[in-house]
This record gives C-alpha cells, sequence and structure tokens, in this order.
C-alpha cells in the first residue's frame, strides 16, 4: 500500500534510538531534566484548570441553595435533576446544536485551510482576512446581524438550524486556523508522491493528508464544541422556542442564585466524558500492546 | 535559524500552489458560499446600520448620517479600545507562556497519551461559563478559599484584595482562553520529528539553545495560531471583566453590548464595532504584508 | 470510517427534515424571563387547559426588545417591565386586552394598576412588582444609613456593590438632587454628572445579575439592589438590614402582555388569568420573592414571607417610590456618561 510507506517516510518519524554521541550522558540529562520541569509545570497548569471544577462537583452535594457557602452534605440536587425536564431538555438541545455544529465547522474549516494552501485562488489574502471576521465581530453585533438575516431575507423559522449556521459561523475560523498552522511547513512531495503511486487527488487527500491534519482536526473539533456547548448571546437572538439551550436558561439565573441542578449535571456530564476518554485510552493502550 | 537550516533543510512550498481549476472552485464553494451569506452579508448590513439612526424603541431608521461615526471619534471610546486590547494582549502572553510547556509535553507523550491529555484539557470547559466563573468567585472573594488557605498558612496576616482587580480579570482569562492556546501549538509540536530533536543535540545544543534554535521556530506556526486564537476573541469578551474585574473598567464588547441593548443605539454600536473591524483587519494586512515582503 | 459519516450525515440530514410540523394543537409561546415563572406553574397550566407552551427566556428587557423588534420569533405572551410596556403601547406594538377574559385582574392591589405607563391596563396586566433599594452588612457598617447620599460617601470607598445599570445609577443621582426620576433631559443630566463624577469611583463592583454574591461573600458591606436580592439576603442572614432610600426609589411592575403579532389570544388570555389565580400566585412567590401585587394571593403567604421587608415594603414607602417612564433615546448618552465616568 502506498500511503503506508509513505507514512513510514515522513509521518511520526517516532525513532527513539539513543544517539551515540560521546556528550551522550550529559545532555542526556540536560533533556531529562529539561521533560521533568516541562511535566512538571504541565501537572501544575492541570491543577489550575480543575480547581474550580472540584469545587462544582463538591457544590453539588451541598445542602445550601446558594452556591457560596457549605452547609452540609445532600443528593437532593442529583434528585430533583432528573425530574427537572426544562433543564435536560435543554441540555439535549445544547449538545446535538454542539455535535452539528463540530461536524460542519470541522468540515468547512479543514476542507478550506486545505484548498487554500494547495491552491492560489485570487484575491486569497482578502479571503483570509474575511476568516478573522467572526471571531473579532463582538457577539451581539452578529447575533442581532444573523437573526435580522435569517427572518428578513431568508426567511428561516428560528431554531435548530439558524441556531446552528449561526454558531458554526464563529466556530469554523478556529478549525481553519489551527489546520492552517499544521498545514505550514508540510512536505510539499507527500500527495505528489501519493499521486504518482497512482492515487486520484481525493485519495491522496483521504488517506495521506487528512491523517496528517488529524491532530489539528481534533484539536478544531474539541475547540468548536466547547464553544458552541458556551455560547450565550448569538444564541439569545438566533434561535426559537423549540431549541432553548443550556446557557440560555443558566443566564438570568445568577438573580435567584445558580442552581445546584447545574453543578450536579456538570458533574455528571464530566464524569461520563472522564469514563469515555479514559476507556478509549485503556482501549487504544491495550490494542498497542 | 541556521541550525533548522543544518539540521532539517525545510522545502520551500512557495513554488508548489497551483492556479485552481473547476474541481478545486467548486470544493471551495461551500466555504465561500458560508463566508459570503453569513459573513460578508451581516458585515455589510453592521456597516450600512453604522451610517443609519434609530427611533425611540432602538429600531433602525435608514436615513444616511454621519453622526455615530462623529460620536465615536472621542478618547473616551478609544480608552476603552486601548483597554480591551491591554487585557487581550497580556492574556495572549501569559497564555503562551504557561500553555507552551503543556503543549509541548502532550505533544511528546507516548501516542496513545496524547488523545487523553488533550480531552482533559478541554473537558473543564464543557460545564456551564456561569458556575465555573462564580466557582472563581468564591475562590477568590475576601472570605474565600485561597485567602482562609493564605491567612491560616501564615502567609498573609488578613485577607487580601484578590476579586475585583485586574489581577482577577487576567487570571479570569487567562483560565477561560488557555486552552485554545495549547491546542494548536500541541498539534505543531506534535509533528515535530525526534530525529531533528536529536540531531540539535548531536549538533552540541543544550535544552536551551535546542528550544530557543529548533523547536521554538519549528513550532512558530502553532504558536502564532495559538496567538490568534486567544487574542482575537478576547478583545470583545466581556462577561470576565464585569463579573471578575467588578464591571470598573469597561472594555469595547461591553460598551458595544450596551449599546446595542440598554442604549437602543444600534446603530452606533454598529459604528463602535465597524471601527473594531477595521483597527483589526488594517493591522493583520500589514503585518501580513510585512511578513511576504521579509 | 465510510459508514460513520454516511451515518452521521443521514443522522444529520433526518434531524434537518425531522422538525416538520406537529399536528394542530392548542398552542401558547411565552418569551419571558429566565427564572420568573416556574415549570411547575406551566405545566399546571398544560393540565388545565391542554394549550401546550413553548417557553423562551431572556436575560434583561433590551435583549428581549430587540429581538422582537427585529422581527425575530413569534410569541403570544412576553414580559416587560413597566417603562418597556410604555414604549411598546407608543409604538404600537402591543395588542389589546379583552378584560372581561381576565377576571382576575380584580385581585390585584390597586395602587399596582392604572399606573402612567398603561393608564387602563388596556394591554398589560402586572406580573411581579418590586423595588431598589439599599442593603446593609450591619457587622461591617455600624453608621445609620437612611439615604443614597449616605452610602455614597467617600468613607464607603471600595465597600460598595451596585446594579450596573445606568438608568439605575443616574435615576439615584436625579432623586438625590431632589428632581424628577424621569426627567432624563439634556439640561438635568448636566446637573447630575458631577454627582455620577462623585459616586462612581466609590464603587467596587457593579453587578446587575447577583449583587447579592459580593455581599454573601463579604467583599463589600453595602449596596443598591433588587428587592429580590434583598429580600434572599435577608433570609439567608440577620446581619443584612434593608433599608428604602430616604430620597424615594424606583418601583418596577414587571407585567404580561401581547405583542400585536400574537397568534393564540385567546390562549394568552387564558394564560393571564391563569398567572392572577391566587393559588398560582403564591406558588410564584413561593419560588422568587419579589413584591406581589395580587392582594388575594398574599393572604396565602406565610408570615415569614410577607414579614421580609425587601419583599413588601410598606404601604407608605410604596406611596415614595415611582416607576420609570420610557426615555426614548436617552439611554444611550446615560450609558455614555457613566461609561465615561468609569473609564477615568
Amino acid at each position: 500500500m502506498f500511503f503506508l510507506r509513505l507514512k513510514f517516510m515522513t509521518i511520526d518519524g517516532v525513532s527513539h534510538g539513543a544517539s551515540n554521541s560521546p556528550r551522550l550522558g550529559r545532555r542526556v540529562t540536560a533533556a531529562r531534566l529539561q521533560a521533568g520541569l516541562f511535566g512538571f509545570w504541565t501537572a501544575l497548569v492541570f491543577a489550575f484548570l480543575y480547581i474550580p471544577i472540584i469545587l462544582l462537583v463538591v457544590f453539588s452535594f451541598n445542602s445550601s441553595r446558594l452556591n457560596i457557602r457549605w452547609e452540609g452534605f445532600s443528593t437532593r440536587w442529583y434528585g430533583e435533576l432528573f425530574g427537572n425536564k426544562v433543564l435536560i431538555d435543554a441540555f439535549q438541545n445544547s449538545l446535538s446544536v454542539a455535535i452539528a455544529t463540530t461536524i460542519l465547522a470541522t468540515l468547512l474549516g479543514t476542507v478550506g485551510a486545505w484548498m487554500l494552501y494547495r491552491y492560489k485562488f485570487p484575491y486569497q489574502r482578502a479571503l483570509g482576512l474575511l476568516i478573522f471576521i467572526p471571531m473579532v465581530m463582538p457577539e451581539v453585533l452578529m447575533g442581532v446581524s444573523l437573526l435580522v438575516l435569517f427572518v428578513q431575507f431568508l426567511h428561516l423559522p428560528l431554531g435548530f438550524l439558524t441556531l446552528t449556521i449561526a454558531h458554526t459561523t464563529f466556530c469554523f475560523p478556529f478549525v481553519l486556523v489551527g489546520v492552517q498552522a499544521r498545514l505550514q511547513g508540510l512536505d510539499p512531495f507527500l500527495e505528489e508522491a501519493a499521486m504518482d503511486l497512482g492515487a486520484t487527488p481525493l485519495q491522496a487527500f483521504w488517506k495521506v493528508i487528512v491523517p496528517y491534519l488529524m491532530p489539528a482536526i481534533v484539536s478544531g473539533a474539541l475547540m468548536s464544541f466547547t464553544l458552541s456547548l458556551d455560547e450565550y448571546i448569538v444564541s439569545v437572538f438566533t434561535t426559537g422556542a423549540q431549541s432553548q439551550t443550556l446557557p440560555l436558561k443558566v443566564y438570568g439565573m445568577a438573580k435567584v442564585g445558580l442552581n445546584p441542578q447545574l453543578n450536579a449535571l456538570s458533574s455528571i456530564f464530566i464524569l461520563v466524558t472522564f469514563l469515555f476518554a479514559f476507556g478509549s485510552y485503556f482501549f487504544s493502550r491495550n490494542k498497542k500492546t | 535559524m541556521s541550525l533548522i537550516a543544518a539540521v532539517s533543510g525545510v522545502h520551500d512550498s512557495g513554488g508548489y500552489r497551483r492556479p485552481p481549476n473547476l474541481v478545486a472552485w467548486l470544493v471551495l464553494m461551500p466555504l465561500l458560499a458560508w463566508l459570503f451569506l453569513f459573513v460578508i452579508v451581516p458585515t455589510v448590513m453592521l456597516v450600512v446600520v453604522s451610517f443609519a439612526e434609530r427611533d425611540a424603541l432602538g429600531r433602525i431608521v435608514y436615513d444616511f448620517t454621519l453622526q455615530n461615526y462623529i460620536r465615536a471619534f472621542d478618547w473616551l471610546w478609544l480608552k476603552v479600545f486601548l483597554t480591551s486590547i491591554w487585557y487581550a494582549l497580556l492574556t495572549t502572553l501569559i497564555c503562551m507562556f504557561v500553555g507552551y510547556p503543556v503543549a509541548y509535553t502532550i505533544g511528546r507523550a507516548p501516542l496513545h497519551w496524547r488523545g487523553l491529555l488533550l480531552m482533559l484539557v478541554m473537558v473543564p470547559f464543557w460545564t456551564s461559563f456561569l458556575i465555573r466563573t462564580y466557582a472563581w468567585i468564591t475562590i477568590l472573594s475576601k472570605d474565600g478559599l485561597l485567602n482562609s488557605l493564605l491567612v491560616s498558612a501564615g502567609i498573609f496576616s488578613h485577607s487580601a484584595e484578590i476579586l475585583y482587580t485586574p489581577f482577577a480579570i487576567v487570571l479570569g482569562l487567562v483560565y477561560n482562553f488557555l486552552p485554545f492556546m495549547i491546542l494548536p501549538i500541541y498539534t505543531s509540536v506534535e509533528k515535530l520529528d525526534n530525529a531533528l530533536i536529536e540531531a540539535a543535540y548531536d549538533l552540541g545544543a543544550g535544552p536551551v539553545r535546542a528550544f530557543s534554535q529548533v523547536i521554538i521556530p519549528l513550532t512558530r506556526p502553532g504558536i502564532a495560531a495559538g496567538a490568534m486564537l486567544v487574542f482575537v476573541p478576547s478583545i470583545a469578551m466581556f462577561a470576565i471583566t464585569t463579573l471578575m474585574g467588578g464591571g470598573t473598567n469597561p472594555t469595547i464588547g461591553e460598551v458595544i453590548f450596551k449599546q446595542f441593548t440598554s442604549g437602543r443605539n444600534q446603530p452606533f454600536g454598529a459604528a463602535l464595532g465597524t471601527i473594531l473591524l477595521l483597527i483589526f483587519v488594517l493591522a493583520l494586512w500589514i503585518t501580513r504584508k510585512y511578513r511576504e515582503e521579509d | 470510517m465510510k459508514k460513520t459519516i454516511t451515518l452521521v450525515l443521514s443522522a444529520l440530514a433526518a434531524i434537518l427534515v425531522g422538525c416538520g410540523k406537529a399536528p394542530e394543537a392548542k398552542k401558547l409561546s411565552v418569551f419571558c424571563w429566565s427564572e420568573y415563572i416556574p415549570q411547575s406553574v406551566i405545566d399546571q397550566f398544560t393540565k388545565e387547559t391542554g394549550i401546550q407552551v413553548s417557553v423562551e427566556n431572556y436575560a434583561s428587557n433590551e435583549e428581549m426588545l430587540a429581538k422582537l423588534t427585529a422581527g425575530g420569533g413569534e410569541y403570544d405572551i412576553i414580559q416587560p417591565s413597566e417603562y418597556v410596556v410604555e414604549a411598546l403601547i407608543a409604538q404600537k406594538l402591543l395588542h389589546p386586552i379583552d378584560k372581561t377574559k381576565i377576571p382576575n385582574l380584580s385581585n390585584i392591589a390597586p395602587q399596582f394598576l392604572k399606573m402612567s405607563f398603561d393608564p387602563d391596563n388596556s394591554f398589560s396586566v402586572p406580573f411581579m412588582a418590586g423595588t431598589v433599594g439599599i442593603v446593609v452588612n450591619t457587622d461591617l457598617i455600624k453608621d445609620d444609613i437612611k439615604s443614597f447620599s449616605d452610602v455614597f460617601k467617600p468613607d464607603n470607598k471600595g465597600k460598595i456593590v451596585v446594579l450596573d445599570d445606568a438608568r439605575e445609577i443616574t435615576a439615584w443621582a436625579l432623586l438625590s438632587q431632589g428632581l424628577a426620576i424621569n426627567d432624563m433631559s439634556d439640561a438635568n443630566l448636566d446637573k447630575v454628572k458631577p454627582v455620577l463624577a462623585n459616586w462612581i469611583p466609590l464603587v467596587k463592583v457593579f453587578d446587575s445579575d447577583s449583587p447579592k454574591t459580593a455581599l454573601l461573600n463579604g467583599d463589600v458591606a453595602m449596596g443598591v439592589v433588587w428587592g429580590g436580592e434583598g429580600a434572599i439576603l435577608l433570609q439567608s442572614d440577620p446581619k443584612f438590614r434593608w433599608i428604602i432610600p430616604a430620597e424615594g426609589t424606583h418601583l418596577f411592575i414587571d407585567s404580561l402582555a401581547m405583542p400585536k403579532t400574537a397568534k393564540n389570544v385567546e390562549n394568552a388570555e387564558a394564560f393571564m388569568n391563569f398567572i392572577l389565580r391566587p393559588d398560582v400566585s403564591k406558588k410564584i412567590s413561593d419560588a422568587f420573592p419579589y413584591t406581589n401585587p395580587n392582594l388575594a394571593a398574599r393572604k396565602l403567604l406565610s408570615e415569614e414571607q410577607l414579614n421580609n421587608k425587601a419583599s413588601f415594603p410598606s404601604d407608605a414607602d410604596i406611596a415614595k417610590m415611582q416607576v420609570f417612564r420610557d426615555i426614548g433615546t436617552q439611554g444611550s448618552k446615560i450609558d455614555e456618561i457613566v461609561t465615561s465616568v468609569k473609564a477615568q
């Protein structure tokens, strides 16, 4: 198979072989020290990322309604959460919009980045600037102008479709910029070699370029999913009653105190994600060894 | 740079890009259509509205006026712009220094670990923004966890003002934008060739030189992408400056939001937004042109 | 891989196509504040009448107004505050109410009816009311605070939380100068500018959504906040004291109204009448501690609820309060004044 050989040639040259240089010992120590320091730092940063999350989980078991002081252990909020159809529906809406957005944004961003890299289109620099507009445009401007566009020009009913379009619009630049960065310095002979070995451009893209871009695609997808899940202002203006997402229910809740059911919901979601992530980790590890 | 050239021999992709054929145009079409419908059209609408007036209810009245721009050219709004850009810049720099070692560690971790670690960076942000932020407020407040920890450990004699200060704003911004720095850098680190790093060491470079002369230059595209993904969206972000900073220092996102809502003055908000877009597009255009000529 | 993609695409297509029309049912579309109408109340309405209710939420009057005026959504019920009702009436954007369909309107205390913003209640019925007042943490503040002027003193710098609402702050400044709360003319704004320039630098936190947080956490010692926030603080700790400012203050009335474009007018009127029923109104008071204008419902409330001064100010206090009138295009200028003082 041609792509297997190519992979061997250029992608991921994981060669852990030790070098035979004379000053090996000192350099290995220095490299280890660097890895150790970076590892320690990484652990610190992970602690920083998870501090509020630990608090959030702890407070999901707090008996107090106000999310501020610990007053005793209770599983009350978990019980109430399962009876709260509105919150669970909103969460489901958030998830389906985030998933649809992730798929669309990843497709648009990846294909767009590749085409802009591979070909020289006219006005390419202007095109490259346009992509940043949704990123810099304040959310309220984007929300209101998309609302006017949907309602007055396109006559689309507000709901899942309009919400997904709006979210995709501000998410795909994140994918595109990430994939562009990964493409820089790509071996130009990678695609050509594949085609010399008889692959069509589509095959070359699918079997050689996409695997090479995969880390950037995954990163872009993760970013899109996260951005979509948490968007409030754009959502207010571009959704309808049938697609009320979680942030729409949460904002404005602060005035009576954020409902600890939300902590319970977040805790469960994190737990499920962890189980899934660690599960796939052990799966992939067992496959390797 | 000479060290990279010595060890890598990076190919120049300059002469590689082809003029598009029909198929290429067709494949690019969805992106072009999307950009036209959902980016260009709304932007044009924004610019049109910025030259319009509004009625008592805030509805747009399409009478041409320059009033919104005349009002926008005032020291006040410039100061607000500068505050926003300053916070965005600070956030980007801190995210870079904090995030790089993390991205490097994940990118160099054993293959089957990487996906898991990447997920772990992102998962905290799959909780609700408000709950996360109120958790930080609980931690940083005067009677909060951090202060009681510091006081009981004897580091501080009494509770310090941490929340509702610029420090809290930057902390909140860095916290929320850090993943958008780590992920793009990771994708650049991940493709580094081990042989290249080893070659650098073989040529006598210590870790400091290996980083400054080989690794960081090679991962520059990722750093640049991360910087864009953090800097650009954080300019107009205002939920953190109001919640964790106490809302005492207005930023451009907040000002535009208020003109659109309580101010009932969409044309003026649109004019401020148009100026923001213009400044941004000009800055980007100049840096890119400069880079190309370089 | 290909299979997964086909699967995902077909699922996506199914979602897009699946949003078809449901069989014609009795429907009602409500656009309301988040956390203001308990879900149990909506469920009970559906159970009793068979009318399916779809709910959409917003977090401020202005978000609602921006969406409504841009033509977004088709709503039967909206929930505007008093000055927004006035603006919507003036622009002929509300549907008149057939009051014979709402007999429960007689449950409302007269002091909340026939107000300046809708003199005959032809377009709106009161949902909940509330006020803006001063809350003081008596552990930290020993002075006897009576008025806005007592709050905004240089000694209190860094100890104050206020609503992040330019119009509110300006209204308090007007009151402190003995000026009319609703006269936002340029001349009056010039008069209160120096007052605002003195007041705003004293403030540590601007927060409209949850000013109680800074008070509960001990970051500030006093605040000018919504009555609902005050009520929660009073419930949570006796150290908090509620004060109606001596200069007078803002009485807000959140109402139910129908946009001109409402499609299910009869259902909307049935909903209004339902909300004004004493037992239903009591449920809302149990969930959210605002000033309930419904006298029949108040009889069902507990002593503790009625004794909460932040929820239920005395009639004498209410007589000193004023509702907001619509100020049209001046809002933009007020925002600019407050922003300019903040940015200094």
